[in-house]
């Protein structure tokens, strides 16, 4: 007995809460455009830049002092005089593909150089791929070494004048290697950990040049990623979906954000379709059938809101849902007064918005979790041009729209049916997007961070690139 | 190394897998999901292409005014599309074919293999309507040269034909082309092709993304095991089983 109270006692608070949880969430979001955006997590991973002149076979080689180029100026002896040296920077595996390239500007005497990826703990006196833990496409022979002693056919020999790439396929976990701008050959990448591009040079006179990406390539990255996306997308294409799936994520998407006007037309047309589609009959889930709710009213908050009409939103919200602008301290009032302010500020109606500022948004100073938004507001007034300075993201529609969706979803959570929380957050496009987001992250995380993250980006802008 | 052995490494090295397979919890995987932001320009931008490709021209113009989302692509084109797309789901290919030379003549002359599957709509439509005299004239004047160009035209030809040997053509083998699926393969196809001639893709964005999500989420299978969803239209998260 005394748990089921427990537990009505806890769903009430939780609703009370959720209320400003919600308000919270949405004023995060009205600071994503200050940052430089959410979307971009693999860009901080450093790439080679030089090759390392600490860690390398020094005495049997000279690296030019731009570390880009490397010479062998010793006779050598026997297979342990190699002179070896690895790139500054380990090749960062958050990527489709890695990749790098070699000139071979003189062969020396024998033309016994290599490219390749070896391990930190190299051993720098020896042919990448002599060792275990290495592997690398040697120009006299054209063989592959890959911690065996004996090479295996691979690719054609290399001499003066070629150009050589070496690159790790993290998709297909395998290295290939190219020679003047075609691929050679490929093979399975059997090695652990961070690897390290590596070039090695062992016969009098020969002098390789390295580029890390400095320089466009010899051979075309770009295409080679594109096709490997290709491959991957004609294997993602043979699933099966569902019947008319899409349409009711459209559908629902449209209902949940209150596209009132556009969710009428694409019903219209729906029913004529060949053959009709009928949504909302098939699986008229409960769920779908919380999402009407406040439809119109919802709708019209939002155009209210898009146009800059903060004063008509509150009052109407005042109207309708007093609850929802009860307290005057709750992240939903802060947010309406923000963009109240902003609009004051468009319209370059100052002495209004100071006042209004003064009024309204004073009071949220002393506050932390509402301290950054203020500041940004208040600093709009310190610019000729506002749009143009640093907090002209506020000025922004997509701010408009954060305003508006949080009104959404907080009419949302008033529906006394709702049984998630949640639900008026995320859409269910919304919640299949982060779901297939965070898959793709954890898959990778699972696999030593190798390979690329999911980005929404660019799967929307794919199909532009082909039409230039 | 005999058999024996090998058959007994590849066991122990499966029950590893099986072992060693990460349990994600709700809250655990919930936590991820929060860390994940979705803008919601891009879900309006997906939603607008969807819209746009799929046809539906007034609810992308609403969608215009409602979210600000501006089309990847002129609205008075999807018009002329959808037109297209209709005459043929309706049986009227001769209007279908007139409209796609207004929109672009080059889209039927580049396309030898959708202009006859559009001449062979028409002969199907003809035999539907009972029109045999006009029917047989049709395919050996307009059909038939076609057919000599291409082995499998003149195949597909002759099936067609087939239909008027029949009298009760709703039980003979080749019924299926008069079928209202046919119409739509035909419309689907002249559909593609308008699109592929405005550099347009012909496919909506958002069925690959969840086929995409039903690929992620089993090759995520093999590594852990996570809250998933299984059914798209609900996007409910089941619980993991432990």
């Amino acid at each position: 007995m005394n748990s089921v109270t427990n537990d009505i006692n806890t769903t009430t608070t939780t609703n009370s809460k959720s209320g400003q949880d919600l308000g919270l969430y949405f004023l995060e979001r009205s600071r994503l455009g200050s940052a430089q955006g959410p979307c971009d997590m693999d860009e901080d991973e450093e790439a080679p830049t030089e090759l390392n002149t600490i860690n390398s076979s020094g005495g049997f080689l000279v690296v030019s002092p731009d570390k880009l180029s490397v010479k062998y100026t010793n006779v050598n002896l026997h297979g342990h005089d190699v002179g070896v040296v690895q790139a500054n920077k380990q090749a960062p595996v958050k990527r489709l593909v890695y990749y790098f390239e070699i000139f071979v500007k003189d062969a020396g005497t024998k033309g016994q150089i290599a490219i390749g990826f070896t391990s930190e703990s190299f051993k720098m006196r020896r042919q990448p791929g002599w060792e275990a833990n290495s592997c690398g496409y040697h120009g006299d022979d054209g063989l592959l070494y890959r911690g065996q002693g004996k090479g295996e056919p691979f690719g054609p020999t290399y001499t003066s004048g070629d150009i050589v790439g070496g690159g790790i396929n993290y998709a297909t976990q395998e290295f290939f290697f190219t020679k003047n701008g075609a691929v050679v050959g490929k093979v399975n990448k059997d090695m652990k950990g961070p690897l390290f591009p590596t070039i090695a040079v062992h016969s009098q006179n020969e002098e390789v040049l390295v580029n890390f990406g400095q320089k466009p390539f010899a051979f075309d990255l770009k295409d080679f990623e594109a096709q490997e996306r290709m491959k991957q997308q004609m294997t993602i294409e043979k699933i099966s979906l569902p019947t008319n799936v899409s349409h009711g994520i459209v559908r629902s998407y449209l209902l949940h954000y209150g596209y009132e006007d556009t969710l009428n037309s694409f019903d219209m047309a729906s029913k004529s379709t060949v053959p009709p589609i009928y949504i909302a009959q098939e699986n008229g889930s409960c769920e779908q059938e919380d999402i009407m709710y406040a439809l119109s009213q919802r709708k019209t908050l939002r155009q209210l809101i898009r146009n800059g009409e903060i004063d008509a939103a509150l009052s109407k919200l005042g109207d309708w849902y007093p609850q929802i602008v009860q307290d005057d301290k709750s992240a939903t009032c802060f947010l309406l007064h923000c963009q109240k302010f902003i609009e004051l500020v468009r319209a370059g109606a100052l002495e209004e918005a100071v006042k209004y500022g003064r009024m309204q948004l004073a009071k949220f100073f002393e506050l932390p979790e509402f301290e950054d938004l203020v500041k940004d507001c208040v600093a709009l007034l310190a610019y000729q041009q506002p749009q143009e300075s640093l907090v002209g993201y506020l000025l922004e529609e997509s701010q408009r729209e954060v305003v508006a969706d949080m009104v959404n979803a907080m009419i949302l959570s008033t529906n006394p049916n709702l049984k998630d929380s949640n639900s008026c957050l995320h859409s269910y496009l919304e919640r299949l997007l982060r779901q297939l987001t965070a898959c793709c992250l954890e898959r990778r995380s699972l696999n030593d961070d190798q390979g690329e993250a999911f980005h929404l980006k660019r799967v929307l802008n794919s199909g532009k690139k082909a039409k230039c | 190394m005999s058999l024996f052995w090998i058959v007994i490494r590849q066991l122990a090295e499966i029950e590893e897998m099986a072992v060693s397979k990460k349990v994600i919890t709700r809250e655990e995987w919930e936590k991820k999901l929060n860390d994940v932001k979705i803008r919601k320009e891009d879900m309006n931008k997906l939603v607008m292409n969807f819209l746009v490709t799929e046809g539906y021209v007034d609810a992308a113009e609403k969608f215009r005014l409602e979210s600000g989302t501006e089309p990847d692509i002129d609205l008075a084109t999807i018009t002329d599309r959808m037109a297209v797309k209709k005459a043929v789901q309706c049986g009227n290919v001769e209007d279908a074919i007139e409209k796609v030379n207004d929109l672009n003549p080059e889209i039927l002359d580049t396309n030898p293999q959708l202009f006859f599957h559009l001449q062979q709509q028409r002969l199907i439509e003809l035999i539907r309507n009972g029109k045999v005299e006009e029917a047989l004239e049709f395919a050996q004047e307009e059909l038939a040269p076609r057919g000599e160009e291409n082995q499998s035209f003149l195949e597909e030809l002759e099936r067609t034909v087939a239909l008027l040997a029949f009298e009760d053509v709703s039980n003979c083998p080749v019924g299926e082309l008069l079928d209202v699926s046919q119409r739509l393969k035909t419309a689907s196809e002249v559909n593609a092709a308008i699109l592929t001639s405005q550099s347009h893709e012909k496919d909506p964005k958002l069925p690959s993304l969840l086929k995409m999500l039903i690929w992620a989420q089993n090759q995520l299978d093999e590594k852990a095991a996570y809250p998933r969803i299984n059914d798209l239209s609900t996007a409910m998260l089941e619980d993991p089983p432990i």
